[in-house]
């Protein structure tokens, strides 16, 4: 039997080999030059639905005994291509297992298929009394497999870490079609792996006692109170989540929602602690000591109930060039002022979110147009904000498909040697989730690394996208 | 195919170069994706959901991809309820591109689908999309009811209602009896507000029914036009203004849907609630009243004003409210994924617990209607407004 048989009759109408089909599954997030698009298969030959773990181990099996590359693909709400396959083959979609399986509220947990949504989860907890420790702020859309999958840290991540540190137990879905259940150490080489080596199909999550949050937002004269009040804030145990918004990005978000901005200067933080009558008045403490202030009820209110808008400044881009790196809090003050001075011809949003432990996710906006001309050389300023950070202690958020070569940094070279070992041993053909560790290779050169190819790329065009400004198209 | 050539729905709608523009912005996040009530009827597809419709259509006006007789099947495959725009990262105006879209392909011969194709040829024949003759349009009416025959209120029964659906339109118009608010009503003369056929793109007919319809406004010389229906109660006020610009005729009205009168009698005094109704109720927000019109509270104003009625909300209510499955076209050419949608939210107005699933449209409430014939799902169903008049004290 041909593969196409063996699917098709496995998984009857849930399988789908129509191009029309197959062309949905050819991209996420991401706005990548569709000459770099051209360099890898990345549209599909075959696209299954999954609806179980069980669908998804023979999915596997298949795959595994017809050399079928496979890519798993969850919402697609991220930006690296790891859910773009660079060979063709199988495309996983398992959006479909999104059971809610079990939830023990004596220990505050939970048991969840991959592609249960984060909101949804959330939803299915409220009646329990708990909570989602932590989620992306694309939790509407994304899924809890998906983001374990990617790596990341999010809403409340300044209490409870990232998500690998609230992930208690996990089912993986391997190429001979078993599935496996690895805890504590054991999973840490399935996290931020893109499904390299194996398809999670279980996981348990910790989950926190469910609680009233009240949402408070300060204005910060500069970058070095900013993040003072953020190490003030995460050392005050009835903070949740605590974020911070560059005046530049209040700017954007305000011209895209026709209002005025929050702030004109400085920084904004917004944060949201346990609903306690001595809140308010601790939290100004804390802002006055940091040489700031808090500001208004309906602002904080504002930034909490459109925590999940990030992107909604698009409305004046239409596009937006987005670059991400994690740095220690100290060093932010440093990499913000280096990348304000580098890209000094554009106008700059930086939105962060306060990890424990001191750290900082940072994510730097420009408002772009990815139908213009120049588009695709002014996309190498998105890779600025990550290089000028390696100074001051930063390193890359993840790695996916384009930035597969940044494996060892964003890893660390301990983990990037267990992932390699065990990628030999599970899937020596290369099967599961290809070109995500080592970078899909160039059509003529397949031992150059497509994602080296980026990173040389950008690093040479750097300095001149950025003498290229991008300009928003609209501006309200 | 390229955006100079697109012709959307009413020209000061949505240009063209802001079609392009609104898809051009989409960030690609999937909320939509989530949200749509017809998106699991595509087997769980990506290509089924909002978000591929707008990749698709980016491509389609950058004339990469191509309008296939599938891509018109799965614009079809959609509700007009909203909820993906109501999501919307960037907030992309969907369903005024849905519906421009839908017109481009009728414009282009590519569509409706054929169900649309009927409701049109009734439409045209008969004034309204159930191919009733006139004389039945006013049959709902009872002994009590006293339309006059100029008054500021004109009552727009509206299709659904006049013809298949008529308890809400009745009790409405019982009530501004009792009240004596006097109320003119064209019986027989009305045509199809024509929503069913803006929805699917059927625009020249769609513009002459509004247009008959604008003249017969005119001659009533009516200040305010009230309906029970959420289609017809959308249509007029957002598209009736545009229409009208269009064929160059008067539209000097206000639209009212009927809940909007009963919440101002209330705050008015006018109406005082008093006669207790033992009901625990769940309350369905019909997409084109909610999201479209953004009558929210309006209705649950109301349940709160009635003694004795417990209101116990869905999980999925006001703005993130579920839709019935009807509207858009989609219950004329897709009768059992309308009819799967309307269980999958009955199922969740049954979870709740309630006796009685309330509603303000005739539509949703022939949507569950059926949808608990087939389920024999143990709740009643009922207008807002059977509640109200049950709990207004007789006249004496
Ligand atoms: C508006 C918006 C806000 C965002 N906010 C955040 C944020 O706060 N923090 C953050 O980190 N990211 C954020 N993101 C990026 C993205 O949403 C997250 O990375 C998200 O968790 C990805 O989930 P997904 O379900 O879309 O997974 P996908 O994008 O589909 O998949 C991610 C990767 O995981 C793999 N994968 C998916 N499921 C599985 C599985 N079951 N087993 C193995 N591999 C799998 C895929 O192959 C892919 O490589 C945001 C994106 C948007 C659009
Ligand atoms: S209007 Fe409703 S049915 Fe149509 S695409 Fe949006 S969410 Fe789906
Ligand atoms: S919600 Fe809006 S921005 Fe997000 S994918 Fe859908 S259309 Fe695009």
């Amino acid at each position: 039997m041909t593969y196409q048989e063996e699917f098709a009759q496995r998984f009857g109408e849930a399988v789908s080999f129509d191009p029309q089909i197959l062309r949905s599954y050819d991209h996420d997030l991401g706005e990548m030059p569709r000459p770099l698009l051209a360099m890898i298969r990345h549209r599909p030959d075959v696209v299954v639905v999954a609806r179980s773990a069980g669908d998804t181990a023979d999915a596997l099996r298949l795959a595994g005994k017809h050399g079928l590359p496979v890519t798993p693909r969850a919402q697609a709400s991220s930006g690296y291509g790891g859910a773009i396959p660079c060979r063709g083959g199988l495309v996983l979609d398992l959006c479909n297992c999104n059971r809610v399986l079990s939830v023990d509220a004596a220990n505050a947990t939970v048991d969840v298929e991959p592609g249960v949504v984060w909101e949804d989860l959330s939803r299915a907890l409220a009646p329990h009394g708990l909570g989602n420790r932590v989620c992306p702020t694309s939790a509407p859309s994304s899924t809890v497999g998906g983001w374990f999958a990617m790596g990341g840290v999010g809403i409340g991540s300044l209490r409870y870490g990232t998500i690998r540190d609230n992930v208690l137990e996990i089912d993986v879905a391997g190429l001979d079609g078993a599935v496996r259940t690895f805890r504590g150490e054991a999973m840490e080489p399935y996290s931020q792996t893109c499904g390299s080596l194996g398809v999670v199909t279980r996981l348990r999550l910790a989950c926190r006692k469910a609680e009233t949050l009240l949402p408070l937002a300060a204005r910060m004269p500069d970058a070095p109170a900013a993040v003072r009040f953020l190490e003030l804030l995460e050392a005050w145990p009835d903070v949740y989540s605590a974020s911070l918004q560059s005046a530049g990005y209040c700017a954007m978000r305000a011209a895209a929602e026709g209002h005025a901005p929050a702030l004109a200067s400085g920084f904004l933080v917004s944060f949201a602690t346990t609903a306690k009558e001595t809140a308010t008045a601790e939290a100004t403490r804390l802002a006055a000591l940091c040489g700031g202030a808090l500001l208004d009820d309906a602002v904080a209110e504002a930034e909490w109930n459109g925590r999940y808008y990030p992107m909604r400044i698009r409305k004046v881009g239409p596009s937006a060039l987005v670059g991400e790196y994690l740095v220690p809090m100290q060093g932010f003050p440093a990499a913000h002022a280096a990348l304000t001075a580098a890209l000094k011809r554009d106008a700059l949003g930086v939105e962060a979110f306060g990890v424990r432990g001191g750290g900082l996710a940072v994510l730097v906006y420009i408002l772009d147009d990815a139908r213009a001309l120049l588009y695709p050389l002014r996309m190498a300023k998105a890779m600025l904000p990550m290089r000028l950070a390696a100074r001051f202690g930063g390193r890359p958020y993840a790695t996916g498909m384009w930035f597969s070569a940044l494996a060892g940094e964003v890893f660390g070279p301990d983990k990037l040697a267990l992932v390699r070992r065990l990628k030999a041993q599970l899937d020596a053909r290369g099967l599961l989730n290809p070109g995500k560790l080592s970078g899909p290779g160039l059509p003529l050169a397949p031992f150059v690394s497509l994602s080296r190819c980026i990173l040389a790329g950008t690093a040479c065009l750097g300095p001149l996208a950025a003498l290229l400004p991008s300009k928003p198209r609209r501006t309200s | 195919m390229s955006t100079q050539a697109f012709s959307p729905v009413a020209p000061d709608r949505f240009p063209a170069s802001e079609l392009a523009e609104a898809v051009a912005s989409c960030a690609r996040c999937g909320f939509c994706k989530v949200a749509c009530p017809t998106f699991p009827f595509g087997g769980g597809f990506e290509t089924f959901s909002p978000r591929a419709k707008v990749y698709f259509l980016k491509d389609y006006f950058e004339g990469r991809d191509v309008l296939t007789p599938e891509w018109v099947d799965r614009l079809y495959r959609c509700t007009t309820c909203e909820r993906c725009q109501a999501v919307c990262q960037t907030a992309i105006p969907l369903v005024p591109l849905w519906e421009a879209v839908r017109a481009d392909v009728v414009a282009r011969g590519l569509g409706p689908m054929p169900a649309h194709k009927k409701l049109r040829a009734l439409a045209e024949a008969h004034g309204n999309p159930y191919g009733e003759p006139a004389d039945k349009q006013s049959q709902w009416l009872l002994p009590e009811h006293k339309p006059v025959e100029a008054a500021d209120i004109l009552v727009f029964g509206g299709c659904t209602a006049s013809y298949r659906m008529p308890s809400m339109l009745q009790t409405g118009v019982t009530i501004l009896t009792r009240l004596a608010i006097p109320y003119a009503y064209a019986g027989g003369l009305e045509n199809c507000c024509a929503s069913p056929l803006l929805r699917t793109g059927q625009l020249d007919v769609a513009g002459e029914l509004i247009g008959r319809n604008l003249d017969l406004f005119a001659r009533t010389g009516a200040r305010t036009i009230v309906t029970p229906c959420g289609g017809c109660s959308k249509t007029l006020k957002h598209d009736y203004p545009q229409w009208a610009r269009k064929l160059g005729k008067p539209f000097d009205v206000t639209v009212r849907h009927f809940s909007e009168v009963y919440a101002d009698l209330l705050r008015q005094g006018r109406i005082r609630p008093s006669v207790p109704v033992e009901a625990t109720v769940t309350f369905h927000d019909p997409c084109h009243v909610g999201r479209s019109q953004g009558l929210f509270d309006e209705p649950r104003e109301i349940l709160a004003a009635i003694p004795g009625v417990k209101l116990v909300e869905m999980p999925r209510c006001r703005e993130s409210s579920r839709c019935c499955g009807a509207g858009g076209g989609v219950k004329a050419n897709y009768p059992e994924m309308a009819a799967a949608i309307a269980k999958d939210r009955l199922e969740e107005a049954v979870a709740t617990g309630a006796d009685t699933l309330v509603t303000m449209c005739p539509f949703c409430q022939g949507s569950f209607s059926q949808a608990i014939k087939e389920t024999d799902a143990s709740i009643g169903l009922c207008g807002l407004e059977e509640l109200l008049l049950a709990s207004l004290p007789e006249a004496r």
